[in-house]
């Protein structure tokens, strides 16, 4: 093939051998790649990696595995090896700095994959997002899987700099650090002192020592440091990225191909409906094709008359997804609402959100309903009853609830058990089943989709098989594929 | 005093209070300092008309503008936001916020499931309490974990607590880092469906929760006094929620439902009979190693509204603002002395416009006070800000 095609950088091109090049597994992709490349090798590169990518928000949405846990790595690496993915399982399994003919191919495809990506995701916010989200959670995973000498010469090759504290200070403070570091042995690890905002994941989660804005890490946790400037550098990177799109896109051969890897693996992001729900018929929808999550946030509404403001945004958005009008919108808030307050309150404090969020105020952005892990994640306080309900309320409410709902024994005990176990998409793929007695086994993602789903159902565009019977297997395939093409949004 | 309060009123008095009593020149010098290095100009200001009536991406450049503005508009309440990278009054769809104060905000209405003196907008001396906790755990968590200095407190004008810091760090944190922060803080999560909110796990206790229950410590009989946590059959049914341990469960209900009401009897057979249990059970209580300290903060540990703080560019109420509904003044306290602060010796426009008004002269030291606190803050502000300048010249000189 004669499709040459030449990239631009405005760095300074890479010279001396791949040895020189690549001495390391693991990149912080500083430098893009300036070698020419042919257009099939490009979109080979690209597509493998987006498997590889889309194989990690498998492994925690669908599979249910905590990230970076053992399992999830593990999942990760099978996963690569059944897709053909050689290179990237062995890049994954174990980063090291050998200089085999093998493993410096595998990183030039790493690195020039990881560069195309770049352009491919850097078009708009939710994108970027996702795109950081997983490239991130590769690394950190590349970085755990990495021995001790290579780390060192990670360190080295990136000019990480950073000296221990001395033994007098570790010992002022070694109570507090062994009360707020959750490793063994502190006694025999070095500690470095960084500034708090460097390792902002720690902090978060309260795993770290903090003093005078200062962060006290062993060298295990520098690995925060490191996925912290490797965020703020992509984000950079990215948003110059979107900033040149218009030079890229002069090359029709790469448009079509980087936009459809955006079309095929982002998805349906539920931000304009395709057809009209009436408000009247909310209530009959609320039990026979709501989420869970969308039927308590309306039950509630019908009996407080009002919601906070994070149960407003997650209902009120998931009713522009499902085709509810923003004229009928603004009444149905305004009926329910007026029952507890004055008209002109309404108009003045909350008519305002609901234009807000069909894109009429503010910043006047089409803002797409929450994903189940957007939900999933949320903040929930007191007095908020938004959220996931699998992961936001107590175990013997929510059975409360499926009891009262009349779901039988059985089906009540599946989906408390997922529950527990804390595969919250998993219990509402079930709750879908005891809904509609059916055994789909769907894997939902968003509550919008679980909206369309039961919809097919009710319009019979899926012919559902009673549970009881056992044979059901030509509909399970047919939900499996679909689910190759949904959203895994982030939620970060 | 809020009984002799009508806000019909409001009109004529705030352009009097805004040129006699309101702080304009050190209100301007903390903007002016928590904005660099861009000029005040480029911080929002955003105003609340009568009848609600919201002007946003408002302008100073001086103080005299401001004086101007203030007589010309005459707000019935005073917001501020964030510092653009343009006059956010002229280009503000382009505008990108480039910093804003590290922001608090603790309200009582969030505390309506446990306090039982009041709920919703009213507050009185008891519950006020837990806003003494709230400033206390927080500001000691600002300043000894994150290193923040320059922190202002205030009265929110009604039921609550607002926190401000102007450290050049904590202005310019981004997002994340703000979010961060908050979840630091944050040990209270869930919402109406989820019954005991606090997860401390089995390990170790970070040395902060440690802190802040030493903190809590100090009040928690008096509250626990005061509030009557565990008194009747309703408040003690929510209280035995919070045990995950079904034996346990029935063995606190069983011996406290046959004691007098007093929650402090209550509490303290509660704690012996938690202490035999774990005692006779052995290895089983790891899941409830910290049982007695989740309950203790589920009850008294501070609410934030995190919403506010991770915002970048949330409004948040000025400093020395009138509350619309109450006409109290949003003074600045020290955080010491938030124990000694009484609701009713807080200033109220009206107190302090009325010679003739009972609390007239009380009222008057205590809104003395309170600007003098705010002096205080600023002045350390612009002290530090003039040294991290000088700091950050060298730098560059050595370079």
């Amino acid at each position: 093939m004669d499709l040459n095609i030449r990239r631009k950088s405005t760095k300074l091109p890479l010279t001396g051998s791949l040895v020189e090049t690549y001495p390391h597994d693991l990149q912080m992709y500083k430098i893009p790649p300036t070698e020419d490349i042919t257009l099939q090798e490009f979109e080979t590169l690209a597509l493998e990696r987006v498997t590889l990518l889309r194989s990690l928000a498998t492994a925690t949405t669908l599979k249910g595995l905590r990230v970076y846990s053992e399992e999830w790595t593990d999942y990760v690496i099978g996963e690569l090896r059944t897709q053909g993915l050689k290179y990237y399982a062995k890049l994954c399994e174990k980063s090291s700095c050998a200089t085999t003919e093998a493993d410096l191919q595998a990183r030039r495809k790493d690195h020039i994959a990881h560069f195309i990506l770049r352009l491919a995701y850097c078009r708009t916010e939710e994108l970027r997002r996702w795109f950081i989200a997983r490239e991130l959670e590769l690394f950190k995973m590349r970085f755990a899987t990495m021995r001790g000498e290579a780390v060192e010469t990670f360190f080295k090759l990136n000019n990480l700099c950073y000296t221990n504290i001395s033994d007098e200070e570790k010992s002022e403070i070694i109570h507090f650090l062994r009360e707020s570091t959750p490793h063994p042995n502190i006694e025999n690890m070095k500690f470095f002192k960084v500034k708090f905002f460097e390792v902002l994941d720690l902090v978060k989660m309260r795993k770290v020592y903090l003093s005078g804005g200062y962060a006290y890490i062993p060298h295990k946790d520098f690995i925060s440091v490191l996925s912290a400037q490797y965020r703020t550098q992509l984000k950079q990177s990215l948003a110059v990225a979107c900033h040149h799109l218009g030079e890229i896109e002069q090359d029709e051969r790469l448009v079509s191909l980087l936009k459809g890897l955006h079309q095929s693996y982002s998805g349906n992001d539920y931000s304009d409906a395709k057809a009209v729900i009436p408000i009247e018929t909310l209530d009959s929808l609320a039990v026979k094709s709501f989420p869970l999550c969308m039927r308590q946030l309306h039950d509630q509404l019908r009996v407080a008359h009002h919601l906070k403001h994070g149960g407003r945004l997650q209902y009120g958005l998931f009713l522009k997804g499902i085709g509810v009008t923003l004229e009928d919108s603004l009444r149905f808030w305004r009926e329910e609402f007026t029952k507890i307050m004055e008209l002109d309150k309404f108009e003045k404090q909350y008519a305002y959100n609901v234009r807000y969020n069909y894109g009429k105020e503010g910043s006047k952005r089409n803002y797409s309903p929450f994903s189940c892990l957007k939900i999933i994640n949320n903040t929930v306080g007191p007095g908020d009853c938004h959220g996931c309900p699998y992961r936001h309320c107590d175990v013997g409410i929510l059975k409360n609830r499926l009891q009262g709902y009349g779901f039988d024994a059985q089906a009540i005990g599946e989906i408390i058990d997922m529950t527990k176990k804390g595969h919250f998409q998993i219990a509402c793929s079930k709750y879908f089943d005891a809904a509609h007695h059916c055994d789909l086994g769907l894997g939902i993602n968003h509550p919008n989709q679980y909206f369309e789903e039961s919809q097919k159902i009710a319009k019979g565009d899926i012919k559902v098989e009673v549970k009881k019977e056992p044979k059901k297997a030509p509909i399970k395939k047919e939900a499996v594929d679909e689910l190759d093409e949904m959203d895994f949004d982030e939620a970060m | 005093m809020v009984g002799h309060y009508d806000e019909n009123m409001l009109p004529e008095m705030l352009p009097i209070y805004y040129t006699r009593l309101f702080p304009q020149n050190i209100f301007c010098r903390w903007l002016t300092c928590g904005s660099y290095p861009q000029p005040l100009s480029n911080r929002e200001l955003s105003f609340t008309l009568a009848d609600d009536v919201y002007l946003r991406y408002l302008t100073i450049c001086n103080q005299k503008e401001l004086q101007t503005l203030l007589q010309k508009k005459c707000p019935h309440k005073l917001d501020i936001g964030a510092v653009y990278n343009t006059k956010p009054s002229i280009g503000r769809h382009d505008a990108v916020v480039l910093s804003r104060e590290l922001v608090f905000d603790i309200d009582l209405t969030d505390y309506d499931e446990v306090r039982t003196c009041c709920q919703e907008a009213k507050v009185c001396e008891k519950c006020w309490k837990f806003m003494i906790i709230a400033c206390e755990i927080i500001d000691r968590t600002l300043r000894e974990d994150f290193g923040f200095q320059s922190i202002l407190w205030v009265f929110s004008g009604r039921r609550g607590i607002h926190c401000w810091v102007s450290d050049y760090e904590a202005r310019t944190l981004d997002s994340p880092g703000r979010g961060a922060v908050a979840d630091y803080m944050c040990l209270i999560m869930g919402g109406d469906n989820q019954n005991k909110k606090v997860h401390l796990g089995s390990d170790n206790l970070h040395s902060s929760i440690r802190r802040a229950l030493t903190i809590i410590d100090k009040y928690f009989e008096q509250l626990l006094q005061e509030q009557e946590f565990l008194s009747t059959s309703d408040r003690l049914d929510k209280m035995l929620k919070m045990i995950p341990d079904e034996t346990l469960r029935s063995l606190v209900k069983k011996s406290l439902e046959s004691m007098p009401e007093a929650s402090l009897d209550r509490w303290n057979t509660f704690i012996n009979v938690y202490e035999n249990y774990c005692r006779e059970s052995g290895n089983n209580v790891r899941k409830i190693r910290y049982l007695v300290e989740e309950i203790k903060i589920q009850y008294s540990y501070p609410r934030l509204d995190v919403n506010v703080t991770k915002g970048f560019n949330h409004l948040l109420k000025s400093p020395f603002s009138i509350h619309p509904k109450t006409g109290k003044v949003s003074v600045v306290f020290k955080p010491n002395n938030a124990k000694n602060m009484k609701l009713d010796e807080i200033p109220s426009i009206y107190s302090l416009l009325d010679d003739s008004s009972p609390d007239h002269v009380q009222h008057e030291t205590n809104m003395r006070a309170a600007v003098k606190n705010f002096q205080e803050v600023v002045f350390s502000l612009e002290k530090s800000e003039a040294i991290r300048r000088k700091a950050d010249a060298n730098m560059s000189l050595e370079f």
